[in-house]
Parts: C-alpha cells; sequence; structure tokens
C-alpha cells in the first residue's frame, strides 16, 4: 500500500510511541513505588525508635495493643518461639471507614524487649499509596500524554513538514511539466533545507545537459538535411540536362526519368525533415491571427486539378469561422497535409467532407481500407498497408505543429466508412 | 510562370506577391537565408527576386549557391543599397538585372517581363511554332488567324511546352511550374493527363499543327 511521506512517519513514530510510553510506564510505575515503599518504610522505622522511646518513659504504652489514633498495638510475645527483633515489612488490607472499603497498609512487625526484659511484638502500620488508583493515574496520564503526542506530530506534520516539503512538490511539478526542447525555465525554489537545494541543483543541472544534448541532436538533423539539399539539386539538375539531350530513345528517357523520380521522394524526405526538426526548434516564432476558413478555400485551389482528376467529391461547409493565433505558414502546411491525406486514401469517385465551425475543423474522407491505428497514426514512418510512396512523415508534421500550440488538439476517429480527422480548440 | 520573392521585409514581399499574382504569375515566397535555399535547392523558377540583406546570410551568398547547382534561373537583386560595386558583384555573379529600393510596382513588373522574355522567349514579344503564335504580355494565343480562348491553367501549361518545342517536358516540372511548389508533395500526378487532354482537344478543333507527344511515364513533348 502507498502512503505519502507525511503518514508513513506519523505511522511509525506513532507505533514506536506507544512501545516507548509501554516500556517507560512499567519502569516508571515500578521505580516510583519502590520510592514510595523506601519512604514509607523509613517512615515506619522513625516510628518505631519514637514508640520504643515512650515506651522507656512511660510503661503504659505496653498497654496499646488495638489499633486507635496511635496507628500502632503491642502485643505480649512471652513464650512466641517466633518473636524476633527483625524489622519485617508487609502490605496489607485493613478496612478504612473512610472510603467503605478495605484499603492497603504497610505494616512493620518487628519485636523488643521492656526495660524488664519481656518480649512484646510491635506492630506499626501506616495507610501507603493505593496502587490500583496508582496505576490508573498514570495510565490515564500516559494516555493523554500519548494522544498529545500523536496529535501534535499530526499537526507538526501538517503544517510545518508541509512547509518544508513545499520546495520538494515544486521540484515535483517541475519534472512532471518538463518537455524535451521547451526552453522554459525551471520554477525556483526557495528554501533553506540542504537537501532540497541540491536536489534541485542536480536536476537543473541535468536538465542543461539534457537540452544540450538535445539542442545538438536536433541541429545535426538540420545541418545533415541542408548539406543534402545541394548534391541533391545539383544531381537532378544533371539529369534534368541530361533529358534534354534529343538522341535518348524512350527507354533511357524512362531510366532517368525513374532515377529522377527516386530522387525527388529523396528531396521529399528530407523536406519533411526539415520541416519537423525546424518545427521543433521553434523556428516558426512568429504568429498572427489566423483564419483557418480562409487557408482551407486556398489550399484547395492548389489541390482542385487532383481532386477533380480523382473524381472526389469535394464538399467544404462554413459553418463557423475559425480562428486561431498561430504562425501561418504553419497552419498552411497543417491543412495541407491533412487535405493531401485525405485526397489519398480516397477511393476514385469518393468524397472528402471539410467542416469547419468556431472551434473545430474537420476533414472527414470516405475510404475502402479500415480504420488506421489510432495510436500510431501520427507516428514518424508509420505509413498504412499498401503505401509505398508516402514518406509517413505527413502526419507526423501535422502532429508536431499541433503540439506547438497548447490550445490545439487533433483526434483520429474512424466512424461509418469514413476516416476523421478532428482539429480543435481547447481553452485551458 | 513562377516567381520567388525572396525578402525578409514582410510588407514588401506581400505587396509584391500580391500585385505579380494579379499579373497571373504563381509567386513562392521565403523570409530568409534558409528557407531561401530551401527553394532554389528544390524547385526551378522562371524568375528569382533576391534581396541582399537577409538573416542568415547575404543574398549574394545565395546566388552564389544558385550557380553552384548549375541551376540558370533568372535573377533580379532588390537590394536597398544603391552602390555601384554592390550591382558589379551581383552581375558578376551571375545576376539577371539590379533594381534600387524603392521601385514602382510597374518598373518591376517590366523588368521581370523583360528577364523572362530573354530567358524564354530569346527576347521576342511574340512566340511562334508553326501555326501557333503566342502573346505573352497579353495571354493570347493564336492559331493561324485565330484566337483560341484557354482558361488560366490551360493557358500556363501550353506556354510552358511553347517556350520549348520539341523538348521533353517532365511532368514533375510541368506540376511545379503551374501548381506551384506545394503540388510536388502531390503524390500522383496522373491529374496532369487531363489537363493536357483538354489543351490537345481545344488545339485540334483550331486546326493548330502541333500536338503534345506523350513520352510514357515522363512526360510530355510539344511537336
Amino acid at each position: 500500500m502507498r502512503v505519502s511521506l507525511k503518514n508513513y512517519t506519523l505511522r511509525h513514530l506513532s507505533i514506536s510511541f506507544l512501545l516507548i510510553i509501554a516500556v517507560w510506564a512499567v519502569l516508571f510505575y515500578a521505580y516510583i513505588l519502590e520510592e514510595v515503599y523506601d519512604n514509607v518504610d523509613d517512615g515506619l522505622k522513625n516510628q518505631k525508635i519514637e514508640i520504643l522511646r515512650e515506651v522507656y518513659r512511660n510503661l503504659n504504652t505496653l498497654n496499646i495493643n488495638e489499633y486507635g489514633v496511635n496507628q500502632f498495638r503491642i502485643i505480649s510475645a512471652e513464650g512466641d518461639v517466633s518473636f524476633s527483633e527483625d524489622n519485617n515489612f508487609s502490605r496489607e488490607f485493613f478496612y478504612m471507614p473512610y472510603d467503605d472499603e478495605e484499603e492497603p497498609y504497610r505494616v512493620l512487625r518487628t519485636g523488643f524487649y521492656d526495660p524488664e526484659g519481656v518480649p512484646y511484638h510491635l506492630e506499626i502500620r501506616t495507610s501507603t499509596v493505593e496502587e490500583d488508583d496508582l496505576m490508573l493515574d498514570l495510565s490515564t496520564a500516559l494516555i493523554v500524554l500519548y494522544l498529545v503526542l500523536v496529535l501534535s506530530l499530526y499537526l507538526i506534520n501538517e503544517f510545518v513538514l508541509r512547509k518544508a516539503w513545499g520546495p520538494f512538490n515544486v521540484i515535483i511539478d517541475n519534472l512532471n511539466l518538463y518537455r524535451f526542447g521547451k526552453k522554459e525555465q525551471l520554477a525556483p525554489i526557495n528554501t533553506n533545507v540542504i537537501e532540497f537545494q541540491t536536489l534541485y541543483n542536480e536536476i537543473v543541472d541535468m536538465w542543461r545537459r539534457n537540452e544540450e544534448v538535445f539542442n545538438e541532436q536536433k541541429l545535426f538533423i538540420e545541418n545533415a538535411s541542408h548539406e543534402l539539399q545541394t548534391p541533391l539539386a545539383v544531381t537532378i539538375n544533371k539529369l534534368e540536362l541530361l533529358m534534354e539531350d534529343l538522341s535518348l530513345n524512350e527507354g533511357q528517357l524512362t531510366a532517368i526519368a525513374e532515377a529522377k523520380s527516386s530522387l525527388m521522394r529523396l528531396v521529399g524526405l528530407n523536406k519533411s525533415l526539415l520541416m519537423l526538426s525546424r518545427i521543433s526548434n521553434r523556428q516558426y516564432s512568429e504568429v498572427l491571427s489566423v483564419n483557418l476558413n480562409q487557408i482551407v478555400h486556398e489550399t484547395f485551389i492548389t489541390y482542385q486539378s487532383m481532386i477533380e482528376y480523382k473524381e472526389v467529391e469535394f464538399q467544404l461547409n462554413d459553418k463557423g469561422s475559425f480562428v486561431i493565433t498561430m504562425n501561418p505558414d504553419l497552419a498552411e502546411v497543417l491543412f495541407a497535409n491533412l487535405l493531401r491525406n485525405a485526397i489519398k486514401y480516397t477511393e476514385k469517385g469518393g468524397k472528402i467532407i471539410v467542416d469547419i465551425t468556431d472551434d473545430c475543423l474537420r476533414v472527414l474522407n470516405s475510404s475502402n481500407g479500415s480504420a488506421l491505428d489510432t495510436e500510431k497514426v501520427f507516428n514518424r514512418f508509420h505509413k498504412g498497408e499498401q503505401d509505398n510512396q508516402s514518406n509517413g512523415l505527413g502526419l507526423a508534421i501535422v502532429k508536431s505543429i499541433v503540439d506547438l500550440y497548447p490550445f490545439l488538439h487533433i483526434m483520429y476517429s474512424y466512424t461509418g466508412g469514413k476516416h476523421i480527422f478532428a482539429l480543435r480548440y481547447v481553452k485551458s | 510562370m513562377k516567381i520567388l520573392v525572396i525578402e525578409d521585409e514582410i510588407e514588401l514581399m506581400l505587396v509584391v506577391q500580391l500585385f505579380l499574382e494579379k499579373e497571373h504569375f504563381i509567386v513562392e515566397t521565403a523570409k530568409d537565408y534558409y528557407s531561401g535555399l530551401d527553394k532554389i535547392a528544390n524547385y526551378s523558377y522562371d524568375c528569382i527576386l533576391l534581396d541582399i540583406m537577409l538573416p542568415g546570410a547575404s543574398g549574394m551568398k545565395l546566388l552564389t549557391e544558385l550557380r553552384k547547382m548549375g541551376k540558370d534561373d533568372s535573377v533580379i537583386i532588390i537590394s536597398a543599397k544603391d552602390s555601384v560595386d554592390d550591382k558589379v558583384e551581383g552581375l558578376e555573379l551571375g545576376a539577371d538585372d539590379y533594381l534600387a529600393k524603392p521601385f514602382h510596382l510597374a518598373e518591376l513588373l517590366a523588368r521581370v517581363k523583360s528577364v523572362i522574355r530573354r530567358k524564354n522567349q530569346q527576347g521576342e514579344q511574340v512566340i511562334t511554332y508553326k501555326n501557333v503564335c503566342l502573346f505573352p504580355d497579353k495571354r493570347k494565343v493564336m492559331i493561324g488567324s485565330l484566337e483560341v480562348y484557354l482558361n488560366r491553367k490551360e493557358y500556363d501549361l501550353f506556354y510552358h511546352f511553347m517556350v520549348r518545342p520539341e523538348r521533353l517536358v517532365e511532368k514533375t516540372s510541368l506540376a511545379e511550374a503551374i501548381w506551384g511548389d506545394d503540388i510536388d508533395q502531390a503524390d500522383n500526378l496522373d491529374f496532369i493527363y487531363s489537363q493536357i487532354k483538354n489543351l490537345r482537344k481545344k488545339l485540334k478543333e483550331s486546326k493548330a499543327e502541333v500536338d503534345f507527344q506523350a513520352v510514357y511515364g515522363v512526360g510530355y513533348k510539344l511537336v
């Protein structure tokens, strides 16, 4: 079972306190009783001396053979073989009218000889501590102490520790909100606790190192893509020049055209990678208020010929005006990729519907295929089954654009034989 | 005809773009050195309007890169620096013209048309091939003594063939020249076929002596 550190310490400290207090109570009780009897016994011995002195002064004292106000009695011990002058202490119960019950007394039994050498038993008693009451009082006191301790612990945990652990929660939040490549600073902590300060510093260091590595990686992709561009352009250009050679026959031309088309795919891949890298490098930071309706209309014009050729019915429903603040170039790329995707996977004579409302853009296309894998559809290099032309980056680009803006959300679904991509504005 | 505007002043870029689009050019844009490099490396243009002061690196470097790739796109340098040294450097690096800022859009248009005329039409106002005459300034096509009406795409397509008769025009470059750079993302260029078919029909109806010859899987030739 998982518990918070607060409850964990509280639970263990409560149990430990219970044990410590129980052991301490037993020892304390024994010690107190020992001390009490010791005192009482000293008092009794002192009384014995006083009594003996009185007996030697006043022989009438020998006649006191009942406990009365004096709390002692003297009994003749003539002929008693058990006579001894030793002090014998015992604990006995006598009836006490005040409490109307038997109460514990400490009794000193001893013996002495009177001035004439006659042996006598002397019994002195004194009311002593009521052990059961003591135990009860002690227990009550200890239970109260224990409850106060646990309550204090709880309160200290609740208020003091909560304050002390505040920075730790900030650190946890920092880690929680942290995403690779985000240039934001970590929220600072304010604490005197060395451990938290160390933890924070270590995390900041780690974060910096990660960012550096990540940036290097991203720059590497970008630089590699840039460096590939020129040789690709040169090669394609040379092939184009070659194709203008009138002496080539159709077979040779086709071979060159195929080589060029493969190179063009490489160019496309390169461009997509560059695009992805630029998006994640935040190079499209400039934002404007963008009207998606307008972008949809403009993009449609670009692809109109393709749509018409495929005999696809294109239906555009402007049910509202979807205006968002984002980079206008990215907005174009975003919709163009969605539309291209729809055109590609719509069967000949199928239908593409684009619905625009105030906060949602939906691209629906009919298809012969089945539902795509919702989990993987936006992954890089994820391709449909019968797909050898695409580089599998179109929707990954869409996703990375959407991820740039926290208020945008995109979802894929498949209903009624239609693939649906819904881009939504979400209020945070 | 497709034109690339590489300019970091967004306002100026948009003005030029709108103006040229009204003149029936396809206009692509780039805002800095690197996006400019992406464009020139991956596409070809009839004319490139190149600003010298660009974020990233100089426009001159872009010009050098362009020529290094072996591309012969026409380039007009647009620069706020109106110094003789700059003009000389630009022209020596292979620019076709130099226009100092600020400029009149009319002058820009005239210069664009002029470099395109030089490059595509050997300086002629009229392009003639067999019994077909094409007047680029008026976007007009005459077959014999009859005018043929072509829609925008058909005209652009036909122009593209008329300036390079009897030469193979690939589907990809055709698509790019007429539909713009974004079309290269399309995975199927078969739609060009239907455009060619329409054009061919119109030409045949007007008794043109020219026709398109398909090179299977590669492109077309105007013969």
